[in-house]
């Protein structure tokens, strides 16, 4: 290896060893805190190590990683939602577990597995990223070993995406059969019409895909994983699992041009299609916060996929716009559900927000902030989001797709704005306050709130430097 | 060797939906143990002998014989020695013993009248392997030993048991029971039937 090619690879030599770092950590008995602040600084040397290497690039390391513009994009999207996420554990887990610190080992090594997905231009590479997130997961879910609906929820986390797996190994099996080879760009070479191996493969690949992204109709874990795993988890699987595969998907549709092959491409059209239905139409009747958002963002990557489907540079662009808007609006949406819940349950009953307007006037505002954010209502992230979104598909005469987008997407106001009418109801009388502990983390969580609020409206209002950002990146 | 091939897939098979409908884990095991040794009959018909004994050594060897002692260590107690010998039935192990062996005569057969070379292939030096695997993939084997971490930190968590604070009568309660068992051994063994649950 090259030094050039170890310099590259700098941002995620140092992920890994943040894992490293913590565990030895826990081994000089640190506190949470300075494992937390140790934790927060070395995600912050991730970040500031992607702009230091931005000059290098492309490099390829071959046969497995390849790093360009896009993967560091991805990356640098991926390791912001875990700063946030980290933040938001803090306060979570120190009320509630006793043993809060083996958490950000697994954090940082699940978010070195969909930091790999993002270099990935070989199947072993993809594989080895997507399990690395995949076993971290399984124990970050069931964290709170002592509540029964986080096992529950890890122990059909766990079954289901072994299972995948074992589709995603399969597909790959027959792709490299067909074309003898496992790097992206030699199976691009030396695949000529489209056979029916290659097809079954890709079919068996979009399985565990789909299961990842929790598209229609592999959509069946999402709720109740949403439920049962602690809201910071929730969080991050909402984001940074789904960031790292929707990368891996991207550049491996756009190397061997995936959307050229008619059947894929209905494949894909059709999985948009029903999942943005059945999002929208199964959230219609959800009272639980959790599980609201879980049929949400099926919706939302189904919104994702209407973008994805014209494979060509301004598909790349419109989706990572989206999912750096939609990330924006879900952590803050559960930066909130962390901050209400209470030592027993996370709060995903309706209760919890009725009349939190009288109450929390601040938190509230965050809450009605995302929720409008995900509805696309115009002047938040979510609206350019969106609007980009369909440009895109309008470009490509998907007219379809489209038109399906923006009829489900009236039916989602109903229950985004349900949300909001609850949070300005009849307040109950106030409970008793309960005590903050830590002062300094309760600032920090609400500062990170009110940031991640002011870049939604910043974005809403101003997408055009954003999307120079991302362009210069591409 | 068609027909070895054929045999051993069916006994893969065969194991393998045994394996996820037994109700005892150690019943299971042995099924799993079958199913491992059909694969690695597989790929001896093949002509890949390597492999073959890369599927005994780690996975029948290694991977079981983990998953064995861990069962074996969760089941200690008194009454399961009693339930061990009614589990040790010959439907038990009549079984496993039945398609094993099976198998151990289709490696005879293999070994003794089997070509050489059945399958038409390029032959990949041991040696060439491994300079591949600590070569050009380095990085993916270093990212398997992430993914290890990930598992071992993981299941220490989970399976972390919670510290317990008793009462102090309990803790003495508990004492003077550990004293006596050490006394007098042959009468609580006598008793089993009528001795009380001691206090966890």
């Amino acid at each position: 290896m090259t030094p050039l090619q170890l310099t590259a690879l700098l941002p995620y030599i140092l992920l890994a060893a943040a894992s490293i770092v913590v565990i030895l950590l826990i081994a000089f008995k640190a506190s949470h805190t300075v494992i937390q602040v140790v934790g927060f600084l070395l995600m912050c040397g991730v970040a500031v190590s992607l702009f230091a290497v931005k000059e290098l690039l492309p490099v390829s390391i071959l046969p497995l990683f390849e790093i360009d513009g896009f993967a560091l994009l991805f990356t640098g999207l991926i390791i912001f939602c875990v700063l946030v996420v980290g933040l938001f554990s803090f306060i979570y887990f120190e009320e509630r577990e006793e043993n809060p610190k083996e958490y950000y080992i697994l954090l940082f090594l699940s978010t070195l597995g969909a930091a790999t997905m993002t270099i990935s231009r070989h199947f072993i590479s993809l594989f080895i990223g997507l399990e690395i997130l995949s076993v971290s997961l399984y124990a970050l879910i069931a964290y709170l070993r002592t509540r029964n609906n986080a096992v529950e929820a890890g122990m059909k986390y766990l079954v289901l995406a072994a299972l995948s797996s074992a589709f995603l190994l399969f597909g790959m099996a027959l792709i490299y059969m067909e074309t003898g080879s496992m790097e992206f760009s030699a199976i691009a070479q030396k695949l000529g019409a489209s056979s029916a191996l290659f097809i079954t493969g890709i079919g068996l690949m979009v399985v565990a895909i789909g299961f990842k992204l929790a598209l229609v109709p592999f959509h069946f874990w999402a709720a109740d994983v949403y439920q049962g795993a602690p809201s910071p988890v929730t969080s991050f699987i909402a984001t940074v699992s789904k960031i790292g595969v929707f990368a891996v998907l991207l550049r491996f549709a756009q190397t061997i041009h995936l959307q050229s092959y008619p059947l894929a491409y209905f494949i894909f059209a059709a999985i948009a299609i029903i999942s943005m239905i059945a999002g929208n139409l199964l959230a219609l009747q959800q009272q639980n916060i959790k599980r609201l958002l879980a049929y949400s963002s099926i919706s939302h990557f189904g919104y994702l996929l209407v973008a994805f489907l014209p494979g060509n540079a301004g598909s790349n662009e419109a989706v990572f716009f989206y999912l750096a808007a939609y990330s924006l609006t879900i952590l803050s949406a559960f930066g909130i559900i962390t901050l209400l819940s209470n030592r027993q349950q996370d709060a995903d009953h309706p209760d919890f927000y009725r009349g939190l307007f009288w109450r929390n006037p601040l938190m509230a505002t965050v809450l009605t902030a995302a929720m409008l954010s995900l509805a696309g209502i115009p002047l938040t992230a979510g609206f350019m989001g969106k609007f980009i979104v369909l440009t895109t598909g309008v470009r490509q005469g998907l007219w379809l797709p489209v038109l399906v987008l923006v009829v489900t997407s009236v039916f989602g106001l109903y229950y985004y704005l349900r949300i909001i009418s609850l949070l300005f109801a009849e307040a109950p009388a106030a409970g008793p306050k309960e005590k903050t502990l830590h002062p300094f983390f309760y600032t920090a969580t609400y500062t990170a709130l009110i940031v991640l609020v002011l870049l939604l409206v910043w974005i809403g209002v101003f997408p055009s430097g954003v999307i120079e950002g991302i362009k210069a990146f591409l | 060797m068609a027909t070895v091939f054929y045999i051993s897939s069916l006994i893969a098979i065969i194991a393998t939906i045994m394996v996820i409908t037994r109700h005892q884990p150690i019943h299971a095991l042995l099924y799993l143990v079958v199913s491992f040794m059909a694969v690695a009959v597989i790929f001896l018909s093949v002509g890949a002998p390597f492999i073959a004994a890369l599927e005994i050594i780690v996975y029948a060897g290694a991977i079981i014989v983990l998953f064995i002692f861990v069962t074996m260590m969760l089941n200690l107690g008194r009454e399961t020695a009693v339930q061990e010998k009614q589990w040790l039935q010959p439907k038990v192990w009549a079984g496993p013993s039945v398609l094993a062996f099976v198998l151990l005569a289709q490696m005879v057969i293999l070994l003794t009248k089997g070509n050489a070379a059945p399958m038409n292939m390029q032959i990949v030096e041991i040696k060439r392997v491994s300079v591949s695997l600590y070569g050009e993939y380095i990085l993916a084997l270093e990212l398997a030993g992430f993914l290890l971490m990930a598992g071992i930190v993981g299941a220490a968590h989970i399976g972390k048991h919670k510290k317990k604070h008793l009462h102090r009568f309990l803790q003495e309660d508990n004492n003077v029971e550990e004293q006596f068992q050490k006394r007098d051994p042959v009468t609580i063994i006598s008793e089993e039937k009528e001795a009380p649950e001691p206090v966890a």
